[in-house]
C-alpha cells in the first residue's frame, strides 16, 4: 500500500550547526545538544510513513521532539533539512505535482496544502481557535480559504461538524472563550475536520482535561476516525492514549527514533531500555 | 499670507522640469523639490503596474498636518503641470475649508487653474467622495487616504498584512464579513468597504461610500490613492476590475435612498446627504456632489430631474 504521508530525514537545528552535530547528539549520545557548537537538534533524520487510514502514535517524554515534528509537518516553522511528501490522491492542486517535496514549495502553495489536506488539533485550543471568533465562525474561516462563499451552506457545514463532534449546536455562535476546555476541544476537531482534510494531526489533545472529559474526547476521536477513515499522527506523552487510539507507535528521544513497530508490541513487550523505563513508569 | 511661501509662483519656467526653483521664488515650482517629485512619480508607476498593492514612499513633511490630505497633496504636487486644470473636493463639497486650504496652497505655488466643474478638471484631488459626473480618460482622480490597510480591521501587524497580501490570503477579511453576516444578518461595513482589485489585491477604497466603488470598476480614469501619513501609494489605473467583497446569498448593497431626491436640484440617483433643520427639525435631502448640484439646478431652471448615471433608487 501507498503511504499517505511520507517523512524522510526530517532535521530542526536550532543554532549554528556544525558537521559533527548529527554525530555527537541523538539517544546514543544521551543528548540532543551538540558538545561543539552548542545547537539543539530538536528532531534529527526522522522518517515517518502513515498509511490511508492509520492511526500513528508518537510517544516520547517532554523534549523529545515530538511536537517539533507534527509542527514542522503542518509549516508552522521551517525545517532545516528533510523531505515531505503527501500522497494529494490524483486532484492534485495548481502549482503543486504529485511527489514533489512539500517542504521545497512557495509559503503560498505549503499554505495551500495546509488548507485542503491538513487539519490539526492542538493541546491549547488558544493556538487552533480564534478566542474572539464565533465557534461557527472558526470552522467558517477553513471553509472560506477553501473557496466557499455561501454562508448558508457555510453554516450547514458547520452545524454538521459541530453535532458530528457534540457540542450543542445552538451555541454555535458563542464565542469559544466561554466554553469549557473539553468543549473547545471538541470545536478544535470540528475545525479540523472541515475540509476533510487528509490527515490529521493531534498534538497532545487531551492533555490538560481532566479525566472523564478525555474519556469522552478520545472516544470521540476514534469514532470519528473510523466513520472518516481519516489518516491520524497522534502525539502524545500519555501511554493510555496511545494504546486508545493507535494501531503502530514511535518512540522518540533526544530528537530521534527510538523504537517502532506494533502499539501493542510496543507496550507489551518494550525492546529499548528507554521504552522500557517508559512503559515502567506509567503501568 | 504665510512668510517664506512667494505670493504667487508666476509664471512657470519655460521648462517645466527645469530643477531650477522659479525666479525669485525660495520653493521649486510645486513646493516639492525635485528629487521627491520623482520619486512619487516612481512610485505612482509601480502602483499602476500592480493594481491595488501598496507600495510604500518617502511621504514628505508638508505644510498642512499628517491626516489633513498630506498624501493627496504630495501626488497632486508631483503630477501637476502648468496645463492642468484642478479640482479639489471634500466629501463631495467644493467649497469646505480643507477642499479651499488645498487649493489656495496648489495655486500659489504652480499657479493653475481651479475649478469646480468636473468636466473641466484634469486633475481631481478628492476627500472620501468619486464626483458623480462619469471622468474621462484624460482626468486623474487623486484620494486622500486615511488607512491604506484593508486589513488593518483584522490584523494589528503589518509584517502579517504584507504576508497575507503576499499570498492573496484574505480569509480574514471574509472571516469578519461572516462574522458581521451572523451578528446583525447583514454586512454592516459603511464607507471602507474591501475591495478586491484586478481579482487579486484587497484595497481599501479609502472612506468613500459603498455607493461610489462602481465607479472604480472599469473607470475610465486613473484612480491614485495615497496615505501621507502612513506612507503608501496605490492605484487603479482605467479598465480594471474592481469587485466589493460579498457572498453569493448575501450580495453588496449600495446605500439606499427610497426613491428620495435631491431638495436643491431634484435629482434621483445621486449619493445624498441628510440635512436637518435645526430650528424646525425638517428633514430634507441634497446632493453630496455640490458641483453636480449647481450643474443640475443651472441647465434644468431647478425644476426638472436631470439626466445622471442611473443609479440604485
Amino acid at each position: 500500500m501507498k503511504p499517505v504521508l511520507q517523512v524522510r530525514n526530517l532535521t530542526k537545528r536550532y543554532g549554528p550547526g556544525c558537521p559533527e552535530c548529527l554525530e555527537r547528539t541523538g539517544a546514543r549520545h544521551e543528548t540532543n545538544q551538540c558538545p561543539r557548537c552548542r545547537s539543539i537538534l530538536a528532531c534529527r533524520e526522522v522518517s515517518i510513513d502513515l498509511y490511508p487510514g492509520e492511526v500513528l502514535g508518537i510517544v516520547g517524554e517532554s523534549g523529545s521532539g515530538k511536537s517539533t515534528v507534527v509542527r514542522l509537518l503542518h509549516f508552522d516553522f521551517e525545517p532545516t533539512a528533510g523531505e515531505f511528501f503527501l500522497d494529494l490522491n490524483g486532484n492534485g492542486l495548481t502549482g503543486v505535482g504529485p511527489g514533489q517535496n512539500l517542504f521545497a514549495l512557495s509559503a503560498f502553495h505549503r499554505r495551500q496544502v495546509r488548507n485542503e489536506r491538513m487539519g490539526i488539533v492542538y493541546q491549547n485550543a488558544r493556538m487552533g481557535l480564534r478566542m474572539k471568533v464565533s465557534a461557527g465562525g472558526n470552522i467558517a474561516e477553513r471553509l472560506l480559504t477553501a473557496g466557499w462563499r455561501h454562508v448558508g451552506r457555510m453554516r450547514n457545514r458547520a452545524s454538521g461538524l459541530l453535532e458530528q463532534t457534540e457540542v450543542p449546536v445552538e451555541r454555535m455562535d458563542e464565542l469559544p472563550r466561554n466554553f469549557s476546555g473539553g468543549m473547545q476541544q471538541r470545536v478544535q476537531i470540528a475545525k479540523a475536520l472541515a475540509t476533510r482534510p487528509a490527515v490529521l494531526l493531534l498534538d497532545e489533545v487531551t492533555t490538560g482535561l481532566d479525566v472523564s472529559v478525555q474519556a469522552r474526547v478520545l472516544d470521540l476521536i476514534r469514532g470519528l476516525q473510523q466513520e472518516l477513515g481519516v489518516a491520524t499522527l497522534v502525539v502524545s506523552h500519555d501511554l493510555g492514549v496511545i494504546r486508545l487510539l493507535t494501531s503502530r507507535t514511535i518512540v522518540m528521544r533526544h530528537g530521534c527514533i527510538v523504537e517502532e513497530g506494533l502499539s501493542d508490541q510496543i507496550l507489551e513487550d518494550p525492546q529499548h531500555p528507554y521504552t522500557q523505563l517508559l512503559v515502567n513508569s506509567t503501568l | 499670507m504665510t512668510p517664506g511661501l512667494p505670493s504667487r509662483a508666476g509664471t512657470p519656467p519655460a521648462d517645466w522640469r527645469d530643477t531650477r526653483p522659479p525666479a525669485g521664488g525660495r520653493y521649486s515650482y510645486a513646493f516639492l523639490d525635485e528629487g521627491a517629485k520623482r520619486e512619487i512619480r516612481r512610485r505612482i508607476l509601480k502602483a499602476a503596474a500592480i493594481p491595488g498593492c501598496q507600495v510604500p514612499f518617502g511621504s514628505r513633511e508638508m505644510p498642512i498636518a499628517r491626516g489633513w490630505g498630506t498624501g493627496g497633496l504630495q501626488l497632486t504636487l508631483s503630477l501637476i503641470g502648468p496645463e492642468d486644470v484642478l479640482k479639489v473636493i471634500d466629501q463631495g463639497a467644493d467649497d469646505s475649508v480643507n477642499a479651499v486650504n488645498i487649493k489656495k496652497f496648489v495655486t500659489r505655488v504652480t499657479g493653475v487653474a481651479v475649478t469646480t466643474d468636473t468636466a473641466a478638471a484634469t486633475m481631481i484631488q478628492t476627500r472620501h467622495r468619486i464626483p458623480e459626473e462619469p471622468l474621462q480618460p484624460h482626468q486623474i482622480l487623486i484620494f486622500q487616504v486615511p488607512i491604506p490597510e484593508p486589513l488593518r480591521l483584522v490584523e494589528p501587524s503589518e509584517r502579517e498584512t504584507r504576508r497575507m497580501h503576499a499570498e492573496a490570503d484574505y480569509s480574514r477579511m471574509w472571516l469578519y464579513l461572516y462574522e458581521d453576516i451572523v451578528k446583525f444578518n447583514e454586512i454592516t461595513v459603511g464607507a471602507r468597504y474591501p475591495v478586491l482589485v484586478n481579482c487579486r489585491h484587497l484595497m481599501d477604497p479609502s472612506p468613500i461610500p459603498r455607493w461610489d466603488l462602481a465607479k472604480l470598476h472599469q473607470g475610465e480614469a486613473l484612480f491614485l490613492f495615497c496615505a501621507g501619513r502612513e506612507k503608501r501609494i496605490y492605484a487603479v489605473p482605467p479598465h480594471t476590475e474592481v469587485q466589493p467583497l460579498s457572498f453569493e446569498d448575501f450580495a453588496f448593497r449600495v446605500e439606499a435612498f427610497a426613491g428620495r431626491r435631491c431638495a436643491r436640484c431634484g435629482s434621483g440617483g445621486t449619493y445624498l446627504d441628510e440635512v436637518i433643520d435645526d430650528a424646525t427639525g425638517r428633514r430634507t435631502y441634497a446632493c453630496s456632489d455640490t458641483a453636480f448640484c449647481e450643474k443640475a439646478r443651472r441647465s434644468c431652471g431647478a425644476a426638472e430631474d436631470s439626466p445622471t448615471r442611473e443609479g440604485i433608487a
